[in-house]
């Protein structure tokens, strides 16, 4: 275990921003602490990489305690949602920052300058220019490069690709995965989008209130949310909610339909699980919106009780006209199970 | 045709703009090399005598060094009480940030005459006798808020993060103060030293009330234009303007000089 959270708080005031959070991070793991805004996430990146004091709790890396350790005395560094990189200063001069604090001479530093230009895919000649000259894309890099210069045993990201266009922003998610697979080094990423989370972790942490409500791999995570908000955060799923109606009697009430042996209070169906034509459990809707989302479409189907269901079906589904109604089912075991 | 008349137009406007400018500034020039009290124009008689006479007077080089130490002063104190000033002004959020923002400007709005007076009262009250001391204390509390102003132009549109990246990267207190904050806020630092020396250096109504029996350039030229004029009085302000030009171009040197070497150094 290269950190530990132990029982990690911190209150601004009245609110807890980051309350009990107990976490342990292997070496050269890939770590995504998902949360909306407001979840506590920045608060508690801020708190690994020592830019703020915890109110509670213990961190340690590896078994030394760090929990009063300020943030220029910790092995890590990290990458801000702003970037935060020194206007006034060259690509080179940023890149070299953090050893020339340690008081590296020119001449070695210049060099592992060069190298880390090229791990981040620069070219050299950007060693000399002025950050305010290169694009959102080179600036991501020239961060990213900064942040390895210190030779850090763990790389913190607080949101950096969140202010970044679509395509920039899925080539260099890549790049991130790979860069974390060549260096080995620990990533504790911060992040919103859970679709960003699932495609670069290993792990992935979920963040609600200040709390961490359910760590796991991303099939993990997908396959069994642990709750309805982690469930909706995936995107657009179906939640269903059971009813117990006594007797060992239970049924969805949104369809209406019996369920034999309810896993749980709330059931989560995914849209591409919901199928036209008989199954385990079938209902009558109403199509009330179409899209098309290319290789598929997607249907908004309403039910006899006025709930709307989502479904997402391969091909263009030309049959599935607005008005009209069809039988659509799901299979018993498509059916995610939730307590709350 | 329409861009040779739109041509010709705007050639007439930057002459009248230029003229307008520059020739009170010339006249200046032409009454010092005169020889009479009256100016009549042109001169029956070119001299360069009331240069010989200034340059040869001990109050010219007195009435400069007043000026000059006063002005020294008062942009040593103006740039370090401007830079906590503008870090308290833009850099923080604290309450009573905008009512010290407001009480700080305050002063820039009072006519310089009135300040003068209230400043000579204040030393009478408190048994001060002024001196080219007290006025630097004058000329402080009007330039202050000035220079204020100038160096927290510079944060805005400064990300403080940069603070916070620096700790991270391993640079302690006085690291992040040397290399970052204070690189982001200089240029700013420069025009606000340059704008306090000027200011302090062309001073004449605070001066007037709180200078006491120093004479600083200003005062000395209104008081003898007013009193005594002679060709003297214009060449001593020719000079005047020439040693401060001087000493303007020598400081922004200075500055350029000294961040050749630290580039060279990095």
């Amino acid at each position: 275990m290269i950190l530990s959270l132990a029982s990690l708080s911190k209150t601004f005031g009245t609110t807890k921003a980051v309350d009990d959070v107990s976490l342990t991070i292997p070496e050269g793991e890939f770590l995504t602490i998902v949360g909306p805004s407001g979840s506590g996430k920045s608060t508690l990146v801020r708190l690994l990489a020592g830019l703020e004091t915890p109110s509670g709790g213990d961190l340690f890396l590896r078994e030394a305690r760090i929990t009063d350790t300020p943030a220029n005395k910790r092995p890590t560094a990290m990458v801000f949602q702003s970037l935060a990189l020194f206007d006034h200063r060259s690509v080179g001069q940023n890149i070299e920052f953090a050893m020339k604090m340690k008081g590296v001479p020119a001449l070695a530093r210049r060099a592992r300058a060069m190298e880390l230009l090229q791990l981040v895919r620069l070219p050299a000649e950007y060693y000399s220019r002025s950050v305010t000259q290169c694009s959102g894309g080179e600036r991501q890099r020239v961060a990213l490069a900064r942040a390895f210069a210190s030779d850090p045993e763990i790389l913190f990201f607080d949101e950096p690709l969140s202010a970044i266009d679509y395509r920039l922003r899925k080539t260099l998610e890549v790049e991130l995965k790979e860069l974390h697979q060549r260096t080995g080094r620990t990533f504790v990423y911060i992040t919103h989008s859970l679709e960003e989370a699932m495609v670069m972790s290993d792990r992935i942490a979920i963040m609600q209130d200040g709390r961490i409500i359910q760590t796991g791999t991303p099939a993990q995570i997908y396959g069994a949310p642990a709750n309805r908000f982690v469930a909706s955060f995936m995107g657009e799923v179906n939640i269903l909610t059971v009813e117990n109606k006594g007797d060992g009697q239970a049924a969805f009430v949104e369809i209406g339909q019996p369920i034999a042996k309810p896993g749980g209070a709330y059931a989560m169906v995914r849209p591409e699980a919901l199928a036209q034509g008989a199954g385990d459990i079938s209902a009558q809707l109403t199509v009330t919106q179409r899209l098309m989302l290319g290789s598929r479409t997607q249907v908004h189907l309403s039910s006899e009780t006025g709930a709307i269901l989502i479904s997402e079906i391969p091909g263009t589904a030309p049959d599935l006209l607005i008005g009209s109604t069809h039988s659509f089912s799901f299979a018993t075991q498509d059916i995610a199970w939730m307590e709350t | 045709m329409q861009g040779r008349h739109t041509g010709a137009l705007r050639a007439l406007w930057i002459v009248a703009i230029l003229a307008f400018l520059y020739i009170p500034i010339i006249s200046v020039l032409l009454a010092s090399m005169a020889n009479t009290r009256y100016m009549r124009f042109p001169h029956k008689v070119w001299t360069l005598d009331a240069y010989r006479e200034a340059i040869a007077s001990f109050t010219t080089w007195q009435i400069h060094s007043i000026s000059f130490w006063i002005a020294f002063f008062v942009v040593i104190f103006a740039v370090i009480l401007g830079t906590l000033g503008a870090v308290a002004f833009a850099r923080f959020d604290w309450r009573g940030r905008s009512l010290f923002q407001r009480l700080l400007v305050l002063p820039i709005f009072f006519p310089q005459p009135v300040l003068g007076l209230a400043l000579l009262l204040s030393l009478n009250a408190v048994g001060l006798s002024p001196s080219w001391k007290t006025a630097i204390l004058a000329h402080l509390v009007w330039i202050v808020p000035i220079v204020t102003l100038i160096i927290s132009i510079r944060f805005f549109g400064y990300d403080p993060t940069q603070e916070e990246a620096a700790r991270d990267l391993g640079a302690n207190n006085w690291q992040v103060i040397r290399e970052v904050t204070l690189p982001a806020l200089w240029p700013g630092i420069f025009s606000g030293g340059l704008f306090a020396f000027l200011l302090s250096w062309s001073n004449l109504p605070l001066s007037i009330y709180t200078s006491g029996p120093d004479t600083p350039l200003p005062v000395w030229l209104f008081t003898r234009t007013a009193t005594n004029y002679s060709p003297l009085v214009p060449s001593v302000a020719v000079i005047g303007t020439l040693i401060s030009a001087c000493l303007v171009i020598s400081f922004a040197l200075i500055v350029l000089a000294i961040r050749g070497l630290q580039r060279r150094r990095a």
